[in-house]
């Protein structure tokens, strides 16, 4: 006969035993998550493949290529401006953004400097592809985390900067108005005053974000303290833009690097940075972002100087031989084009660096160990574009 | 170097009386060389623009590590450049573009090399940056055509790992000690490198695009709108 | 069931059939590149909607779905995902090829990754060109294959394999 002790003991023996068995049964490690090409939540055809213990992401692995089209081969093929035309495509909401670092290398190969009222009105519309960026981003991050409204204003008002875009250049997005020396077309009547109007909406727009979204406590429950980059990490993946500010890195190519051909010196703005590094830094300074760039807009359109829009350049463009690189502050972070040419009406070689691209190589070594809500949240916050990823 | 207000033709006149003389590149390229002596074979210098460095191939991973030391932590981005002119020409042999052109040759020239010279067909390019400096630089190696292996830079940079996969599909550049080199972008049946010379685009072989027929006219000459945009 | 088999479907119950089918449509979005951005103006923003057309954005699978459309450039890697999509849609199913990288590839018609045209893997209704296509554009060709629909043959239509249980 078992005396009480060993009783409770084979009780708890056998209750283990059953816990054992249950967990068995449950199998909780080593199941494999795959999000996408086709998700909600990606911004476009990415794919994750994340092997989970539970919630709790041991890995993840993005695959991308599901929108590889081979830029950089089709460069080789094509004359200048026709890849001014294809390069639109890579950071498809802020469209006017890529071809502006092309057309300056290449206009550095050439030794042409666009004239000062075609320079003045490239940057505006730099900083108006970048509120069109950017203000979709906090529309469609909301929408990830599950706040449906702000997608719908997102939307609403980005209708705004598009109907801006479009009567000076001719399409909602994927403009191809720059050209090597200038831009392809003077402004029309009135438009100055209209954006004036559409930038008072952005800023109502950033106002409601920032009420509704930013500062709900949801939001930030969700957000603050998650997906923490340091700053030399983040250095070593080669983040940039938002990301690398979010993390405190005083660094903005616009103001410290601004190559010849933007005018950024000639408007009164500020770089917004955040100590923290986590997902509410990057949002909260894109959002700051967003605001300062309707900022930037209104200096700029009061000082447009007159003249033409265009520099003489020859019908058919052969840009003399040589290498030159150029990196801008494009709304997803930077962005640069290495254009080789050899004398030639097509380059030798471009190689795009495209700014999520680095953003995304990051995700490895951020996920680990979050659960899997959080890292959607994560890649929200990181914001990338599939076309800039892929090229 | 700004060619202040010039509206002339790009074919460059040189209008520099006095040579600009960058020191902080000049400064920058003169530490490089000491840190790394006899592995510096080439070196180019556009003033108050950039730097080009080209390195022996062994001292490829050194060469980054000493200039993480120096300051220059921002991992740009890294690559390769195919130097074999293509033996397809443009591709665009459309009668269009003959007119503008003249009869091509379809012989390709030889295999030149860019800034910082060069020996061989491939070449490896990384950039790197610092930011407190706002100082970049290029690097550029050469890789033997038989051999096609260079160190990998993922110990000291570790963005440099996904570029790096992505330079061994496209090229066919193996990274030797890098963790996973696999194929990134392109599907795994995938056969060939495409962004090598020598590997044709088949739409084009098939169907010869007109290149040159859709220029626009100047604006601001013509009235009329002619000509498509794209 | 007999009757649509059989061919004997009388032409007012066609017609009815076809208007309550036409104003229902259930959308799924294949929104791949640029043109999803367009398309997402078209379905989300209030000032190109596409609700009036009776057209639902939302279906949360494609097994729910009546049409569905593909809105960017389609690659060689992404193709075969195309295709299981396709599949899972129950019939009578509607394809709409948004933009000219869906049509035929578009710009990037020398690619080597890319799908020249995703009419090569699923067969397409209404093609809606442009790059990308306004908004307008699109709700155009869903207007169009509203059309289609009302116009439509349900004997013909329907592929004639008998549903086995068991």
């Amino acid at each position: 006969m078992t005396d009480l002790s060993e009783r409770d003991q084979m009780a708890y023996i056998a209750a283990r035993a059953a816990d054992a068995r249950v967990n068995i049964d449950l199998e909780t490690e080593g199941m494999t998550l795959n999000l996408g090409p086709q998700h909600p939540a990606t911004h476009g055809t990415l794919r994750i493949v994340a092997k989970l213990d539970g919630e709790q992401i041991i890995s993840a692995e993005p695959i991308p290529g599901y929108m590889h089209r081979g830029y950089e081969k089709l460069t080789e093929v094509r004359t200048y401006p026709q890849i001014t035309a294809l390069v639109n495509r890579i950071d498809w909401l802020g469209s006017f953004a890529n071809e502006v670092p092309f057309i300056l290398a290449a206009e550095k190969l050439m030794d042409v400097e666009a004239p000062p009222r075609a320079q003045h009105i490239r940057t505006i519309l730099f900083e108006l592809a970048r509120i069109a960026n950017i203000s979709l981003f906090l529309g469609d991050f909301g929408l990830q985390l599950g706040a449906l409204t702000m997608g719908f204003y997102a939307f609403r008002d980005r209708e705004h900067v598009l109907n801006q875009i479009e009567s000076a250049t001719g399409g909602r997005f994927h403009p191809n108005f720059d050209r090597i020396g200038g831009l392809k077309d003077d402004l029309p009547k009135g438009w100055i005053a209209d954006t004036k109007r559409a930038m008072v909406k952005l800023r109502d727009l950033c106002d409601e974000t920032q009420t509704l979204m930013v500062g709900n406590e949801i939001f930030q429950a969700r957000t603050r303290g998650i997906g923490v980059i340091p700053a030399d990490v983040a250095l070593s993946y080669g983040l940039s833009g938002a990301n690398l500010r979010g993390s405190g890195v005083d660094w903005d190519l616009r103001r410290d690097a601004c190559p010849p051909g933007l005018v950024y010196d000639k408007a009164d703005w500020k770089v917004w940075t955040h100590p923290d590094g986590d997902c509410f830094a990057r949002t909260w300074v894109r959002l700051q972002e967003t605001r300062e760039a309707t900022l930037i807009v209104d200096q700029l359109l009061d000082s447009i100087p007159a003249g033409p829009v265009m520099a003489k350049v020859p019908r058919i463009i052969k840009v003399p031989a040589g290498e030159a690189y150029v990196e801008t502050e494009n709304p997803l972070g930077a962005m640069g084009y290495y254009v080789v040419s050899k004398g030639d009406l097509v380059p030798f070689r471009v190689k795009i660096r495209t700014p999520s691209f680095n953003n995304i190589s990051i995700v490895p070594w951020v996920a680990k160990g979050v659960y899997v809500p959080d890292l959607v949240a994560i890649l929200g916050s990181l914001y990338f574009i599939l076309g800039d990823i892929d090229r | 170097m700004s060619s202040a207000d010039t509206t002339v033709e790009p074919d460059a006149v040189e209008a520099a009386e006095v040579p600009v003389v960058d020191e902080r590149r000049e400064a920058l390229l003169a530490s490089l060389v000491e840190a790394l002596g006899d592995a510096v074979v080439g070196s180019h210098i556009r003033p108050l623009d950039d730097l080009w460095v080209r390195v022996d191939r062994e001292a490829w991973p050194t060469a980054a590590a000493t200039l993480k030391d120096m300051g220059f932590t921002f991992f740009d981005y890294l690559s390769a450049i195919d130097w074999l002119p293509s033996p397809y020409g443009r591709d665009m042999d459309a009668q269009e573009d003959l007119v503008v052109s003249g009869a091509e040759p379809k012989v390709p020239g030889p295999v030149e090399q860019g800034y910082a010279g060069g020996d061989t067909r491939f070449q490896v390019i990384g950039r790197l940056y610092s930011i407190p400096d706002a100082l970049g630089v290029h690097l550029k190696t050469d890789l033997p055509d038989d051999d096609l292996r260079v160190g990998s830079w993922t110990p000291h940079f570790r963005g440099a790992n996904w570029h790096e996969r992505e330079c061994f599909e496209m090229f066919g550049v193996e990274f030797t000690g890098h963790p996973n080199l696999v194929k990134l972008y392109l599907p795994a049946d995938f056969q060939g490198h495409p962004l090598r010379k020598d590997f044709p685009l088949l739409s084009r072989r098939v169907r010869p695009w007109p290149g040159i027929v859709d220029v626009e006219p100047m604006p601001g000459r013509d009235d009329n709108e002619e000509g498509d945009g794209e | 069931m007999g009757l649509v088999e059989s061919g004997r479907m009388p032409k007012s119950v066609s017609k009815l059939l076809n208007l309550s089918r036409k104003y229902s449509i259930w959308a799924y979005q294949w929104g791949l590149a640029c043109c999803a951005i367009e398309m997402g103006a078209a379905f989300a923003s209030p000032r190109y909607d596409v609700m009036r057309l009776g057209v639902i954005p939302f279906p949360a699978t494609p097994r729910q779905a009546d049409l569905v459309v593909i809105a960017g450039t389609v690659t060689d890697k992404l193709a075969p995902a195309v295709l299981r999509l396709y599949e899972q849609m129950p019939d009578p199913k509607y394809v709409i090829s948004m933009g000219s990288c869906a049509n035929c590839g578009g710009p990037y018609w020398d690619s080597y990754s890319v799908t020249k045209g995703v009419d090569q893997i699923i067969p397409v209704d209404v093609y809606v060109p442009g790059c990308p296509p306004r908004p307008e554009a699109l709700l155009e060709g869903i207007v169009l294959l509203q059309e289609r629909i009302a116009n439509e043959d349900m004997s013909a239509r329907w592929k004639g394999d008998p549903i086995v249980v068991g």
